[in-house]
């Protein structure tokens, strides 16, 4: 029995010893002078890599884009900190001749890389001769399909000559997210093989540089340069944190534990109910809104999309009766807990696309009409999101704006009114019909429709897949669940689904040309059956129509208002074609913690976005201020 | 000694076999993946930023050409077994052109150091508890001990750990709930480092330990049972052994054979990695890399750390092989 009571005398100092510890949050640095941000790629496999060009090596969003690389252009998702066009290492906007054949950079003297090289248009020349002539950088291919040549009369000037026409070419220099980031000259020239080379330390040409890094890839550390005022954003102010740490906080569940701990100043993403558990328990936690829908707006907007190569998806009345049958109330309760910004049009309602498309369609959509075959009905519900915040109310109180238009920010606008009735009118006339209490389709087959969803990596949309799954069952029809799990991104590039879950809009966000996700929905596009399509017309969608607005879109300026008519006219056509039936944007729930921190960008402050892996969020550094000084 | 010698060829034919098919068996079905790692590469490359349709079938051929991917997959099982024959299994597909071996090397010491000790902690504290309690079968302390080891060994290992990281993380936040060391330390051996790498441990640790310790109680208490009644153990009592004798020499001596077999199984495994120890920990280690390489469709990731288990396994099986005979001759007569 000795041997007992040494365990049990063992166990006792054990639990003893653990009093002594502390959970300590950073070694030998000032907490207060260090913001703490959750970086999404989790663990980074291969830490040490810092060679963002050679394609998906190393971490991307672990500091390194955000404040170590710089390039010529940004446009804010939201409203940004001086405009939503922000020239960064260019001086100016591109200049593009009249056929946009030629365009030429002026480039901002006077920035220098964190070695104290300056940089300048060698660097730039550098960069694009190195991707025209390796395959397999990240950019290789459209500079290569783009570029044939590119020169620099002078060190502040680079011109590019173009192999065809294109007015969207600044935009691969353009940071939405990420963009074509330069490269040093000095450095790589001298590295050999780009492909090779893992840029450890890197240089820098943002106001921080690396300080640390986990070998394991559980965390980088990134100091502010002591030139910060050499780099882009020193117009803007000083950046604020002396240190940055991007860290992998783990799961959900962790992450809002770590922030009520103060250990983590931003979480990237958390589920609905992480975010609301922090709303309720934390007094200096907050998220994009003050209160519901809490989350911040992507640029993305989430989507039952159809393959409108399988044959049951190429009428468009089957595409809009399934539209028909959806509650998008219910699919908003599921998938966010009601905390959703929902849309009816092919745009996301983020940033400042409702003042562009979704404000001035709204007597549009109220006039419009859809032909069932027997009657016309006005399938638009303007309430919607009124509908939502009022359903809402009674649990969630004064976290439910009252404001009308507070809560067209927060909750959208209007969508489609569920109604049975016209759609089983547009099904009769696509030839299908019910008998019993199923449905059949023209060939006397049961009407089975799979949606493919991603499983648990993103239950949001898991979950409003199954309603919508759910909602069709009620109507007859053999609706059902596919979870595809790591294979969703092959099955979806490769057309093996039915219907899915997912997104194929992406929009600027801030600046309200398509061009961005547009482009790529035109016809020459579309791969046959089986074979991969290229990102992002997921839909396989062909639509004569629909290529004339792409085609002149390609043929204006960027920043020309026919642009935003063409918008229009793309969101009337797929209004009335239905490709894919829009749900909401991808409300990522960032949460910020104020004890360390205060200025973060938030709904009623829209500097920038607060999504702390995109590249824009560079912006955020020079707002950012220790919380003791702001209260002084 | 001649019949221990065709013993030990024969198990060594044995491993040899079983390696050989384990390795072709990981090879085919990590090939039979329908995650394509060229699509994956692409999707990450071009799910937030600007993307040329025309652009991507250009990149799609030159990651192919890159990767190493183009030819038969004939082609590829050869290739795949001219480099495990000199430990390279090429570079890894999601973090190109790092080496799989770099990356598992790594990652391999975490999961080793934190499995081989709450293995060895679990085997002890069960295997000890284990056979207290079989042979003082009246103690009401022990019977406490076998209530609480078998009341934690059920509980799903998942709701284990989320329990102590709510209790230790933020009810009481004494302990760190994430990563391997304190963030920004200097790695190396001082005494900084090693209490801060053993303080992360405690909480991954005492998870697997409590799950753990259960089921070797269990099994030892067991056998102790029986062996207590054995003629031998009651002729020692009657003789007036001391008690502590008969339990160390006559009794756990005897039960402990198909526990240390246990153990080396449970050590070969290790190297699987404890996946959702580091799940839920964030710890450091081979779980989270073979859980990444498998959403991924990194087959090269995939093949290196299975071959690794593979051959860890086999080997802590052939050592207790050629150990057992020695041990107990009955094994070899068989």
């Amino acid at each position: 029995m000795h041997i007992l009571r040494a365990l049990a005398l063992a166990s006792g100092a054990a639990l003893v010893s653990v009093t002594a510890f502390a959970q300590g949050t950073i070694s030998n640095l000032p907490r207060e002078e260090t913001i703490i941000i959750e970086n999404p790629e989790g663990t980074v496999k291969n830490p040490g890599w810092f060679n963002y060009w050679a394609i998906n090596a190393g971490g991307r969003s672990t500091g390194l884009q955000q404040l170590a690389m710089d390039t010529f252009w940004y446009i804010d998702p939201d409203y940004g900190i001086d405009g939503v066009w922000d020239n960064s290492l260019a001086s100016e906007k591109p200049i593009y001749n009249d056929d946009f054949t030629e365009m030429t950079v002026k480039l901002r003297p006077g920035i220098y890389w964190s070695d104290g090289v300056e940089f300048t248009a060698d660097d730039v020349i550098y960069t694009i001769e190195t991707h025209m002539k390796t395959d397999g950088l990240y950019w290789s291919a459209p500079v290569q399909i783009n570029v044939e040549s590119v020169s620099a009369p002078d060190p502040y000037t680079v011109v590019f000559k173009l192999k065809k026409p294109n007015s969207r070419f600044h935009t691969l220099f353009t940071v939405r997210w990420n963009a074509m980031w330069m490269m040093p000259k000095h450095v790589f020239e001298t590295a050999g093989d780009p492909h090779q080379f893992d840029f450890n330390p890197p240089v820098s040409l943002g106001p921080y540089t690396l300080h640390s890094y986990d070998p394991n890839g559980k965390w980088y550390i990134w100091q502010k340069r002591d030139d910060w005022q050499r780099t882009t954003v020193a117009r803007f102010g000083e950046p604020g944190p002396k240190y940055a740490a991007y860290i992998d906080p783990g799961p959900p569940d962790k992450r809002v534990i770590a922030q009520l701990n103060h250990q983590l100043d931003i979480i990237h993403d958390t589920a609905p109910e992480g975010m609301f558990t922090l709303a309720r328990e934390s007094d200096s936690s907050h998220g994009w809104f003050p209160g519901f829908p809490y989350g911040h707006p992507d640029p993305t907007l989430p989507a039952l999309i159809f393959n409108t190569q399988h044959e049951v998806f190429q009428d468009r009345d089957v595409r809009w009766a399934l539209a028909l049958l959806i509650d998008i109330k219910a699919v908003a309760m599921a998938s966010y807990r009601g905390a959703a910004t929902i849309s009816a049009i092919g745009v996301p309602p983020t940033g400042t696309q409702p003042e562009y498309y979704h404000e001035p369609l709204q007597d549009w959509l109220k006039s419009f009409e859809i032909d069932t075959g027997k009657r016309k009905i006005k399938p638009y519900d303007p309430t919607v999101g009124q509908q939502i915040a009022e359903m809402l109310r009674p649990s969630m109180g004064d976290a439910i704006p009252s404001d009308p238009e507070e809560i067209a920010r927060a909750f959208g606008r209007g969508w489609w009114k569920p109604d049975p009735e016209a759609a089983a009118e547009l099904l009769e006339r696509a030839g299908f019909s019910k008998r019993g209490d199923a449905w059949y389709t023209p060939d006397g087959k049961p009407f089975k429709i799979r949606i493919t969803v991603e499983g648990e990596a993103r239950p949001v949309m898991t979950r409003a897949g199954s309603m919508i799954a759910q909602q069709w069952r009620q109507f007859g029809i053999d609706a059902s669940i596919d979870v595809a799990e790591g294979t969703l991104v092959t099955r979806r590039n490769s057309g093996d689904f039915e219907t899915i879950m997912s997104w194929s809009v992406e929009t600027w966000g801030g600046h309200p040309d398509l061009s961005f996700f547009l482009d790529s929905w035109h016809s020459e596009f579309v791969a046959d059956p089986g074979k991969p399509q290229p990102p992002r017309n997921w839909q396989r969608w062909s639509s004569p129509e629909l290529d004339k607005i792409i085609e002149e879109i390609r043929t204006i300026d960027f920043d020309d208002p026919r642009g935003i008519e063409l918008g229009k006219e793309y969101v009337k056509l797929v209004a009335r074609e239905m490709p894919t039936i829009p749900l909401m944007s991808y409300n990522v729930f960032t949460v910020m913690d104020e004890t360390y921190w205060t200025g973060y960008p938030t709904a009623d402050n829209p500097y920038t976005d607060p999504v702390p892996n995109w590249a824009n969020t560079k912006y955020m550094f020079v707002k950012l201020r220790p919380h003791k000084m702001a209260q002084k | 000694m001649s019949s221990y010698a065709a013993y030990v060829g024969k198990r060594l034919a044995q491993f040899l076999l079983v390696v050989f098919i384990g390795i072709n068996i990981a090879f085919f079905v990590t090939h039979m993946t329908p995650i394509d790692p060229i699509e994956q590469s692409i999707s990450a490359a071009t799910s937030f930023g600007s993307t040329s349709p025309e652009a991507i079938e250009m990149l799609r051929q030159s990651l192919r050409e890159l990767y190493g991917l183009e030819g038969t997959l004939w082609d590829q099982y050869l290739d795949f077994w001219r480099r495990v024959l000199v430990a390279d299994f090429g570079p890894s597909l999601s973090a190109f052109p790092a080496p799989v071996a770099t990356l598992i090397w790594n990652a391999l010491p975490w999961t080793a150091g934190l499995l081989l000790v709450a293995t060895l902690i679990a085997w002890l504290f069960g295997n000890l508890l284990g056979g207290l309690a079989g042979y003082y079968r009246d103690s009401r302390l022990l019977r406490l001990a076998g209530v609480i080891a078998m009341a934690f060994h059920p509980i799903p290992y998942y709701i284990v750990a989320f329990v102590l990281l709510i209790l230790f993380g933020y009810v009481w936040p004494v302990l760190p709930i994430s990563g391997g060391y304190q963030m920004n330390m200097a790695r190396g051996f001082s005494p900084e480092f090693v209490l801060s790498v053993l303080e992360h441990a405690i909480l991954p640790g005492l998870s697997l330990v409590l799950v753990g310790v259960g089921g070797w109680f269990m099994g030892m208490r067991a056998l102790v049972s029986n062996i207590v009644t054995e003629d031998y153990v009651t002729y020692a009592e009657y003789g007036g052994v001391d008690h502590r004798r008969i339990l160390t020499s006559y009794v756990m001596r005897n039960a402990l054979a198909p526990q240390v077999t246990g153990l080396a199984m449970s050590l070969g495994a290790i190297f699987n990695g404890a996946i959702i120890t580091e799940q839920v920990f964030g710890y450091p280690g081979v779980g989270t890399l073979l859980i990444d390489a498998v959403h991924a469709g990194d087959y090269s990731l995939v093949l290196g750390v299975t071959t690794v288990s593979i051959l860890a396994v086999s080997i802590a099986v052939l050592l207790i092989d050629l150990l057992y005979p020695l041990i107990d001759p009955r094994v070899r007569l068989a």
